[in-house]
C-alpha cells in the first residue's frame, strides 16, 4: 500500500530525531538499559509472533474488580476472539489495550500490558500516542456528524499524516467494502448511510492511519444479519494486514472468523485461552464447555 | 338489580373524583396562566400608550384593513387549513425580515455614527492581513514549531494593528491615509454588500448545483444593495445606512425565500403570506399617504429613535441609549463568549474530579445567585476605586455586565457540550486524538448551536440589565452616542429608568417612558426568538 | 511499519506539547476566573464595610468598632444626612418584598409546575413554557414601571389609601417574575419522580388528582423547597423593580401588619441605587455605606442559594 510507506516516513520525520535506526533487538536494548522487567520482555519480544502480551492484568472500576489476574498472549496479524456473557469483562479488557479506560475517571489498571516488548502502562507512555498505533472500532457506528470523506481523514488530520488524501480515502473505504456504495457521495454526511454502512465507515476510518492493530468491540451487534455477515468477511481480510481482536457475544460468529478465542466468564476471569478450534471442539475446562454448549451463561 | 345498583355506584363515585379532577385541573391551568396573562395585559397597556392606536384617523384603518388586516387573515387562514407547514415558512421570513432589520438597523447606527467606515475597514484590513498570515501558517503547521508560530502570530497582530511609532505605519493608519477613497455608502456596498453577496451566491450555486446561477444571484445581490445606497441619495435617507439596512436585512430575507421558493416546493406557497404582509403594508402606506389620513400619534417614531434626550418627553429620545446599548453588548460578547466557553469546556472535558473542581463548581452555581446590584458593586470597587477607571465608561459597563451573565453562560455551555454524546469523544480519543484535537474537532462543533442559544439568551439578560450600570456611574443623561470604548455609556434600560425616576412627570410617564419601554422589549423579543428558533433547529436535528 | 521507533513513538507526551499545554491552561484560566471573581467580592465587600464600620464609630458617639456593627444590624432609622445607618429599616421592606412575593409565586409556581409535569399536553407545554420564560426575561426596570403606573393606580381603585410608591405592587410584580423560577425548578423535581411511582398510584386505582398530590408532589418536596428558596433569593436581590416602585424614603414597617403593605419603604437593593443617583451626602461614609448594604445582601443570598443547593442535592441522591 503506498501509503504506508508516507506513514511510517512522516512518522519518522515528527520524531524528536536524536535516535539513530533501531531494530528490534536495539529496542529490547533500550528496554534493558531502562530497567523496566527486562528479564520477560527479552524472552517474549524474540518470539515474533506475540505482538500483544497481557500478564496479571486487574481492572477496578471504583470498588469493584471487572477483571482479575489476566494474561494472555496475542499473535500478530490473526484474529483473536473475545466472548463470554455480557458484563464478563471482555469489553473491559478490549480497553485496557488502547488505554481507553483512562478516560473513565474511576477506573483503574494494574499489571503489564506489553505491545510488542514495552508496556504500554508504563508512566511514560502517553495514551494518545498509543491510540495512534491501535485502531478502534466500536459496539455502536458512531461516525461525526462530518461527511463521509471527513470521517476518513480525520485520523490522518489528526495525526499530521500527510499523503495523497484521496488516494487514501478510496483504498481505506476499498478495503471497507464500502467503496462501491458511496464513492459518488463522499462528501454528503456520514449519518445519512445505513447502520452497516456506518459501521465499515468506522472501520474505514480506522484503518486509514494504518494502526498496527485494530481492536473492535462487538462490532455487528447492532447490525442486521446481512450487514453482520458483510463485516464477518471484512474482519477476515482484515487479518491479513492488521492484528484483530474482536469482542462479541455471538459464538458462532467467533468460531467463524477467529484464530484463537479467549473465554471470560461472570467475575472478569479469563477461564480459557487457545485456539478457536480446540476450544470449541475440545475445551479443557468443564465451564467452557458448559457455556459453549449453552448450558450456562 | 344488584349488579345495576352496583355500576350506578361506580358511576357516582367516579362522578365525584372526576368533578375534583376537573377543578384541579382548571385551577392549575389558571395558576399557570396568571402570570402570563398579567404580563400580556400590562403590555397591551404599555403598548397603548406607547403607540396610541385610537388617534388614528377613520381612513387610515380603513386603508390598512383594507390592504393589510383583510389579505393577511384571509391568507394566513387558508394556509392555516391546508398547509401549517407553509404557514411557518411565511412567518419565518416576516419575522426574518423584522428581525434582520432591526439588527441592521442598529449596525447601520454603528458605521453612520459611531465608527465611520473608512475606519472600520482600516481595522477591518489590519486584522484580515495577519489573520491569513496565520492560516498560512496553519497550512504549513508541521514544518514550523508552534511556539515560533504563536510568536510570529503575535507579532504579526502587533504590528499590523499599531505599527511602530516613527518608523512604520500601522495597517489600519496607512488605509486610512491613502490619500483618494470612495464615499462612505461606496465602501459599505463593497465590503459589507461584497461579502453578504459571495455568501448569497454560494448559496444559490449550491442550491441549484449550478456555479452560473451562484454566480448571478451574487451580482444580483451585489446590484440590490448598491441600488438601495444610490436611492438614498434622492429620498434624503443616509446613504451608508440604507446600505448596511440592505445588505442585512433585505438582501438575506429575500435570499432565503428566493431560495425556499426553488427548493422546498411543497410549501413555497407559504411565502404568499410574505408577499401579502410586506406589499399590503407598503401600499397601505402609499394610500394613506397620498389621501392625506393620519396615523396614530405615537411616540414610538421616527423622532424617539434618532434624537437624544430632552427635558419635554415630546422631544425625548432614545438615540444614545440604543447606541450605547449597542456598544455594550458588543463588549459584553466578546468578554463573556471566550471567557464562559473556555470555562464550560474546561469543567467538562479537562477537569479531574477532585476537590477544586468541586469548589469551582459549586461557587459558578452561587455566582449565578448573586444578586446583580452586588456586581454592580464589584465594578465599582474593583474598576473605578482600585483599578483607577473613569465611572461609567463603555469599557468597564461591558466588563462588569460580563462577569454578571458568566456563570449564566458558563451553564448553559455546559450543558450544550454535556449533550454531544459520549460515543463521538470515544471515536476520536479512539482515533489517537488529543484532549484538545477532540475538543477542536469534535465536541465544540457539535455543541456550537446550543452554546450560541445559551450565550444570546444571556446576552438578552444583559440588555436588560439596570442596576449594574448605575452603580459604576453610568450617567442618567447622555446627549452623545458613546464612540469608544472609553466614553461615558447610557443603554436602554437605564434611560427608561432615568426618566421614570428623575424626571418623574405624567408626561414622561405617558409618553416617553412606554415608548422606551417597547423599544426595550422589542429588541428583547426579537433576540429571544432569535435563539428560540435556533434552539428548536437544533433539536429537531439532533 | 514504524516499530523500530515504538519507544520513541509511544512516550512522546503529547499532553506536553505547546498546543495542549496552552489551550489547557487558557481553559483552566476561564475556570479558575468565577473563583477569582467571589474572592473579589468578599474581599471587596469586607474590606469596604470594615472600613465602614470603622468610620462610623466616632460619628455615631460610640467608641469601637463592634459596637457599631451592631448598632448597623439592630438601627432601624436609615438617615444617611444625620448619619444614622440602622439597616434594619432597609431589610424589614426586603423582608416584606420578598414575603409579598412568596405569597403570589410560591403557590402560583407549583400550581404551573404540577400542570406542566402531570397534565399539560405535549403541545400545551411547547407553548406554555417558552411563554413563561418571557416572564423572567422582561427587564426588571420594565416591571417596575409597570407597577408604578398601571397597577399601583388600579389597587388604588380598591384600596384608596395606597401611596404612590408601595410595597404591594412591587411585591405583585416581583412576585409574577420570579413564578417561572419556581415553576421550571419544581416541574424538573417532579419529572425526576420515576414513572413507576405514579404507576403503583393508577395501580391503586388513585385518579390523576390523588398521584399529583398524593405521589408525585411529596415525591419532589426537597427539590419544590429548594426552588422557592433560590426564587426567594432572587426577589431579595431583586433591584429595579423595587427600586421604581417601592423605593421611597427608609422606613421601618412591621411585615406582619398588612396595612403597611400600602406604604412605601426603602429595601436594601433600593437603597444602594438611591444612594449613587443621589448625590452621595454622606461623602465616603455614605459611598461605604454602600459595601456595607452590599455585604448584608451577599451573605444572606449566599446563604440561601448553598442551603437550595444542599437541598437539591439530596433530591438529586433520591432518585
Amino acid at each position: 500500500m503506498s501509503h504506508k510507506e508516507n506513514t511510517a516516513e512522516v512518522e519518522s520525520s515528527n520524531m524528536t530525531g536524536t535516535e539513530d535506526p533501531t531494530n528490534d533487538e536495539m529496542l529490547v536494548q533500550t528496554d534493558v538499559s531502562d530497567g523496566l522487567s527486562a528479564s520477560t520482555s527479552v524472552s517474549e519480544t524474540t518470539n515474533a509472533e506475540t505482538i500483544i502480551r497481557a500478564d496479571d492484568i486487574n481492572v477496578w472500576y471504583g470498588d469493584e474488580q471487572a477483571l482479575q489476574n489476566i494474561s494472555m498472549e496475542i499473535p500478530e496479524n490473526s484474529v483473536t476472539a473475545m466472548i463470554g456473557p455480557s458484563g464478563c469483562g471482555k469489553s473491559t479488557f478490549l480497553r485496557c489495550i488502547n488505554r481507553m479506560n483512562d478516560l473513565i475517571d474511576v477506573a483503574r489498571v494494574e499489571g503489564e500490558l506489553t505491545l510488542r516488548g514495552k508496556n504500554v502502562y508504563d508512566d511514560d507512555v502517553d495514551p494518545v500516542a498509543l491510540r495512534r498505533r491501535v485502531g478502534m472500532v466500536f459496539q455502536k457506528p458512531n461516525p461525526f456528524p462530518k461527511s463521509i470523506y471527513e470521517n476518513v481523514v480525520y485520523g490522518l488530520k489528526i495525526q499530521g499524516i500527510e499523503g495523497d488524501y484521496d488516494e487514501i480515502v478510496e483504498e481505506s473505504l476499498k478495503r471497507a467494502a464500502l467503496w462501491d456504495e458511496v464513492k459518488d457521495r463522499l462528501h454528503e454526511s456520514g449519518l445519512d448511510l445505513s447502520g452497516g454502512q456506518q459501521q465499515r465507515l468506522c472501520i474505514a476510518r480506522a484503518i486509514a492511519t494504518d494502526p498496527e492493530v485494530l481492536l473492535m468491540d462487538e462490532p455487528a451487534s447492532a447490525l442486521d444479519p446481512v450487514a453482520t455477515s458483510q463485516i464477518e468477511d471484512l474482519v477476515e481480510e482484515l487479518a491479513e494486514d492488521y492484528t484483530v481482536v474482536i469482542v462479541t457475544h455471538n459464538m458462532q460468529q467467533a468460531a467463524r472468523i477467529s484464530d484463537k478465542t479467549a473465554v471470560f466468564l461472570t467475575g472478569g476471569e479469563l477461564v480459557e485461552f487457545d485456539d478457536t478450534q480446540k476450544i470449541f471442539e475440545n475445551p479443557e475446562s468443564q465451564r467452557v464447555e458448559d457455556y459453549i454448549t449453552g448450558k450456562f451463561g | 338489580m344488584a349488579t345495576q345498583s352496583d355500576t350506578d355506584q361506580i358511576q357516582g363515585f367516579g362522578q365525584v373524583s372526576r368533578t375534583t379532577g376537573v377543578i384541579f385541573r382548571y385551577l392549575l391551568m389558571g395558576a399557570t396562566m396568571f402570570g402570563i396573562v398579567t404580563l400580556a395585559i400590562l403590555l397591551v397597556y404599555v403598548a397603548n400608550d406607547a403607540i396610541q392606536p385610537l388617534t388614528a384617523d377613520a381612513g387610515w384603518y380603513l386603508v390598512f384593513f383594507v390592504t393589510f388586516v383583510a389579505p393577511t387573515t384571509l391568507v394566513g387562514a387558508y394556509l392555516y387549513r391546508t398547509n401549517v407547514d407553509a404557514l411557518k415558512l411565511g412567518l419565518l421570513v416576516v419575522g426574518m425580515l423584522a428581525v434582520t432589520l432591526m439588527f441592521s438597523g442598529g449596525v447601520a447606527i454603528v458605521f453612520v455614527d459611531i465608527v465611520p467606515p473608512l475606519v472600520s475597514l482600516s481595522y477591518a484590513i489590519g486584522l484580515l492581513v495577519p489573520f491569513a498570515a496565520v492560516v498560512l501558517m496553519t497550512k504549513y503547521e508541521d514544518a514550523i514549531p508552534f511556539t515560533a508560530r504563536v510568536a510570529a502570530t503575535g507579532a504579526i497582530f502587533f504590528l499590523s494593528l499599531f505599527g511602530i511609532p516613527g518608523y512604520y505605519h500601522s495597517i489600519p493608519e496607512m488605509v486610512q491615509k491613502i490619500p483618494v477613497v470612495p464615499t462612505e455608502w461606496v465602501i459599505i456596498t463593497l465590503v459589507f454588500g461584497g461579502v453578504v453577496a459571495v455568501v448569497v451566491g454560494q448559496y444559490f450555486a449550491r442550491i441549484r448545483e449550478n456555479t452560473r446561477a451562484g454566480v448571478v444571484a451574487g451580482v444580483a445581490a451585489l446590484a440590490a444593495t448598491g441600488a438601495a445606497a444610490v436611492s438614498g441619495m434622492f429620498t434624503g435617507v443616509n446613504p451608508t445606512a440604507l446600505a448596511v439596512v440592505a445588505a442585512g436585512a433585505f438582501v438575506p430575507t429575500a435570499a432565503y425565500a428566493g431560495g425556499a421558493a426553488l427548493t422546498r416546493e411543497e410549501e413555497r406557497i407559504g411565502l404568499l403570506l410574505a408577499a401579502v404582509v410586506i406589499g399590503g403594508s407598503l401600499v397601505g402606506a402609499g394610500i394613506v399617504d397620498v389621501l392625506g389620513f393620519a396615523g396614530p400619534q405615537s411616540w414610538v417614531d421616527w423622532q424617539f429613535l434618532t434624537s437624544s434626550h430632552s427635558g419635554t418627553a415630546e422631544n425625548a429620545g432614545l438615540y444614545p441609549a440604543i447606541g450605547g446599548s449597542i456598544l455594550l453588548m458588543v463588549t459584553v460578547a466578546a468578554l463573556s463568549f471566550p471567557l464562559g466557553v473556555g470555562a464550560a469546556v474546561y469543567l467538562e472535558e479537562y477537569a479531574p474530579d477532585n476537590v477544586f473542581t468541586r469548589f469551582i463548581d459549586v461557587n459558578i452555581s452561587n455566582l449565578a445567585g448573586v444578586p446583580s446590584v452586588v456586581y454592580g458593586l464589584l465594578g465599582l470597587g474593583v474598576f473605578v476605586t482600585y483599578l483607577g477607571q473613569p465611572t461609567g465608561t463603555v469599557l468597564i459597563g461591558g466588563a462588569t455586565l460580563a462577569l454578571l451573565i458568566l456563570p449564566i453562560v458558563i451553564i448553559s455551555s455546559r450543558e450544550a457540550i454535556r449533550s454531544v454524546p459520549q460515543d463521538m469523544r470515544q471515536a476520536s480519543y479512539g482515533m489517537g486524538a488529543t484532549r484538545w484535537q477532540t475538543v477542536k474537532n469534535v465536541v465544540l462543533p457539535e455543541a456550537f448551536p446550543g452554546i450560541l442559544t445559551g450565550t444570546i439568551l444571556a446576552l438578552g439578560r444583559a440588555i436588560g440589565e439596570t442596576a449594574p450600570l448605575i452603580m459604576i456611574g453610568a450617567p442618567n443623561v447622555l446627549f452623545n452616542l458613546p464612540t469608544e470604548l472609553s466614553s461615558k455609556v447610557s443603554a436602554m434600560p437605564l434611560q427608561v429608568y432615568a426618566w421614570s425616576s428623575l424626571f418623574a412627570s405624567e408626561d414622561f410617564y405617558t409618553k416617553a417612558v412606554p415608548a422606551g419601554v417597547v423599544v426595550l422589549l422589542a429588541v428583547l423579543l426579537a433576540m429571544n426568538s432569535v435563539a428560540i428558533v435556533l434552539r428548536n433547529k437544533f433539536e429537531s436535528e439532533s | 511499519m514504524s516499530t523500530d521507533d515504538l519507544e520513541t513513538d509511544l512516550t512522546r507526551k503529547t499532553e506536553n506539547s505547546p498546543r495542549e499545554l496552552l489551550t489547557r491552561s487558557f481553559f483552566f484560566l476561564c475556570a479558575a476566573l468565577s473563583v477569582v471573581t467571589t474572592i473579589s467580592i468578599v474581599a471587596l465587600l469586607v474590606t469596604e464595610a470594615a472600613k465602614f464600620f470603622t468610620l462610623t464609630a466616632p460619628l455615631m458617639g460610640v467608641t469601637g468598632e463592634t459596637a457599631s456593627i451592631v448598632d448597623f444590624l439592630t438601627g432601624t432609622t436609615w438617615q444617611i444626612h444625620n448619619k444614622e445607618f440602622g439597616v434594619l429599616a432597609l431589610v424589614s421592606a426586603t423582608l416584606m418584598i420578598t414575603i409579598g412575593s412568596a405569597i403570589i409565586a410560591l403557590p402560583l409556581g407549583v400550581a404551573t409546575a404540577i400542570y406542566l409535569s402531570e397534565y399539560a399536553s405535549k403541545q400545551a407545554r411547547s407553548v406554555l413554557k417558552p411563554a413563561l420564560e418571557i416572564l423572567a426575561g422582561v427587564p426588571t426596570v420594565v416591571y417596575g414601571f409597570f407597577a408604578l403606573i398601571y397597577i399601583t393606580p388600579a389597587i388604588g381603585v380598591v384600596l384608596p389609601g395606597i401611596g404612590t410608591f408601595n410595597i404591594l405592587s412591587a411585591s405583585i410584580v416581583v412576585g409574577i417574575m420570579i413564578i417561572p423560577m419556581v415553576a421550571s425548578i419544581s416541574e424538573d423535581a417532579m419529572s425526576a419522580v420515576p414513572d413507576d411511582l405514579r404507576q403503583a398510584g393508577y395501580g391503586m386505582g388513585a385518579t390523576k388528582f390523588d398521584v399529583s398530590t398524593g405521589i408525585v408532589v411529596p415525591a419532589a418536596l426537597s427539590g419544590i423547597f429548594s426552588s422557592f428558596i433560590l426564587a426567594l433569593s432572587r426577589a431579595i436581590g431583586e433591584t429595579m423593580a423595587v427600586t421604581v416602585a417601592a423605593g421611597a424614603q427608609a422606613k421601618f414597617l412591621n411585615p406582619l401588619d398588612p396595612s403597611s403593605y400600602l406604604e412605601g419603604a426603602l429595601p436594601m437593593t433600593a437603597a444602594m441605587v438611591q444612594l449613587l443617583t443621589g448625590d452621595i451626602t454622606g461623602g465616603g461614609l455614605a459611598y461605604r455605606s454602600l459595601f456595607a448594604i452590599g455585604l448584608v445582601l451577599f451573605v444572606i443570598t449566599l446563604i440561601m442559594n448553598i442551603i437550595s443547593d444542599y437541598v437539591a442535592q439530596r433530591y438529586r441522591e433520591a432518585y
